[in-house]
């Protein structure tokens, strides 16, 4: 598709992602919380789209989830799938962050086994990385 | 309520997956099929209107103006891809009503069978899927559809089944339209044969990828009495887009079970336009997916919630049956132009054009687009 709006894809670095990747690199899964009014969200936002002030904060979640929601990608739609597909995604919710759901990648999980609703344990990267991947496995 | 306008022309390129045009020729042979279905000239255009991000970049308004030959006193574009084509007839209905310009193009047309990408590159525009979704390859749509049809599964009963029939009736349509892009014979048994995309979706669940364009023409009810063809009305749009990115929209909404927009957006068309969507003869959904034809059933009130695999089971968005749905085979079997096809469809069947998959007596007909967050409805009606 020829979209000219060709997003800088270097915004992934921008101010409002910058807390999460710190934090990870610190061995912490963290999300914004506004100060203002107490509540969650996610993706990243320039302001609490609650609340709209802009006082946000990088609070930690235990790394504890449960699975809302999973698939197993087998059609590699990218170069990049080509030599990973099968990819087992899930999205997670939080208990201590309500309100964000997380895209990941469930490891050590046959699609046989993976039930929504079930505990899954954060796997956080060692390294480096400038984005790493943060992935689950069963708890 | 001001004066209704009419669509009195229009036009498409044969369904194909792939074409020796490229997208800007296949829009110009689709704008002159419809001017020659109206009876008009392209000097009888005075409006352009199209979705707000596709077209402008691909077949800019002022490239087809120059083209054709057709000096425009209005010009505009709203929301994106789907919703953008299916909610354009309310920008001509205000801009006709209002005399700003007495008629008006609307055009949409991909050549995305050819061209590398495809639809997938346009997620590269969010800076939030590039940096916690593509890395780990949830960046199509087949997948973000993927995991409303798994947790919809968990939630409602969904079965595999539910979704094969939606599939398994809209090839139907298409092979007996005899110009489908996809018309192979489907069986149950072929459904579950077909490879998976991204569990529990596959092949046939998704939509096809073709190079094609269609148009229509919009103009006054008085004047639509001298065009060509009998004119088919504009009855109501109605417009939503939720507060929720696109960024968000898959995976953030608080409820993922309705489709983001759509009831705002039907509730808006039935009080704008004193129609309820219950009176509809037949429906032409956004079927990007089967699940997502699916959920639209649901969130438009068609069926109550956790009911539509049933519904489509029981055979009632059949040819005949007591709601048919996507007659000419949708997304899914037809061809990919993002909802201007349903358009055209709903044209040809309120005008008795549609041949063996005419609907008797149809009179309403409603189109739908849908591009998470935004979601258009248009009545037509004879």
């Amino acid at each position: 598709m020829s979209v000219a709006v060709e997003f800088d894809k270097e915004a992934r670095f921008g101010p409002e992602f910058r807390g999460f990747w710190d934090d990870v690199r610190q061995g912490r899964l963290s999300f914004p919380r506004c100060r203002a009014c107490g509540k969650r969200h996610w993706y990243p936002m320039k302001r609490c789209p609650h609340c709209q002030a802009a006082d946000i904060a990088w609070q930690p979640v235990s790394g504890r989830a449960t699975l809302y929601t999973w698939s197993v990608v087998r059609h590699p739609f990218t170069e990049d799938l080509k030599a990973r597909v099968p990819v087992t995604i899930g999205l997670v919710e939080f208990a201590d962050a309500p309100g964000v759901r997380l895209i990941t990648e469930l490891i050590d999980l046959k699609p046989e086994e993976i039930r929504i609703g079930m505990q899954l344990q954060a796997v956080l990267p060692t390294g480096n990385e400038p984005c790493p991947k943060i992935r689950f496995r069963a708890a | 309520m001001l004066q209704e306008i009419a669509i009195v022309g229009i036009g498409e390129t044969p369904p194909a997956r792939r074409s020796d045009k490229d997208v800007r020729a296949l829009t110009v042979d689709a704008v002159m099929a419809a001017l020659e279905d109206a009876g008009l000239k392209a000097g009888d255009i005075d409006g352009i209107v199209s979705d707000g991000v596709v077209m402008p970049t691909s077949v800019p308004h002022e490239w087809l103006a120059a083209q054709l030959g057709i000096d425009r006193y209005f010009d505009a574009s709203m929301s994106y891809a789907g919703a953008g084509t299916i909610g354009a007839p309310l920008l001509a209905q205000m801009a006709i009503q209002t005399g700003l310009c007495r008629t008006v193009l609307c055009y949409f047309g991909v050549d995305w069978g050819t061209r590398p990408g495809g639809p997938y590159a346009f997620h590269d525009l969010y800076p939030a899927k590039i940096a916690f979704e593509k890395p780990y390859g949830f960046n199509a749509q087949p997948t973000y559809f993927a995991l409303f049809a798994h947790r919809y599964m968990h939630d409602y009963g969904l079965k595999l089944e539910h979704l094969a029939a939606i599939a398994i009736n809209q090839r139907e349509n298409s092979r007996r339209t005899g110009r489908g892009q996809n018309m192979k014979p489907m069986t149950l048994d072929d459904y579950f044969k077909a490879p998976v995309v991204a569990d529990p979706l596959r092949y046939p669940d998704c939509c096809l990828i073709s190079d094609g364009a269609g148009a229509f023409i919009m103009t006054s009810k008085e004047r639509a009495r001298d065009c060509r063809k009998r004119p088919i009305y504009v009855k109501g749009v109605g417009f939503a887009s939720e507060r929720i990115s696109a960024d968000d929209a898959f995976t953030q909404r608080a409820n993922l079970m309705t489709l983001p927009s759509v009831g705002a957006a039907k509730a808006h068309l039935e009080r704008t336009c004193g129609l309820k969507l219950a009176d509809m003869d037949f429906v032409e959904l956004y079927d990007c997916f089967t699940v997502s034809c699916l959920m639209q059933l649901e969130d438009l009130g068609f069926c109550g919630k956790g009911e539509a695999g049933e519904f489509v089971q029981a055979g009632h968005t059949r040819l005949g049956g007591k709601l048919p749905v996507n007659t000419h085979g949708g997304l899914l079997s037809y061809s990919y132009r993002l909802a201007v096809e349903h358009v055209t469809e709903a044209v040809r069947q309120l005008r008795g054009e549609a041949g063996a998959v005419q609907v008797k007596d149809a009179e309403l007909g409603l189109v739908t687009g849908l591009s998470v967050p935004d979601f258009a409805a248009l009545v037509l009606g004879r």
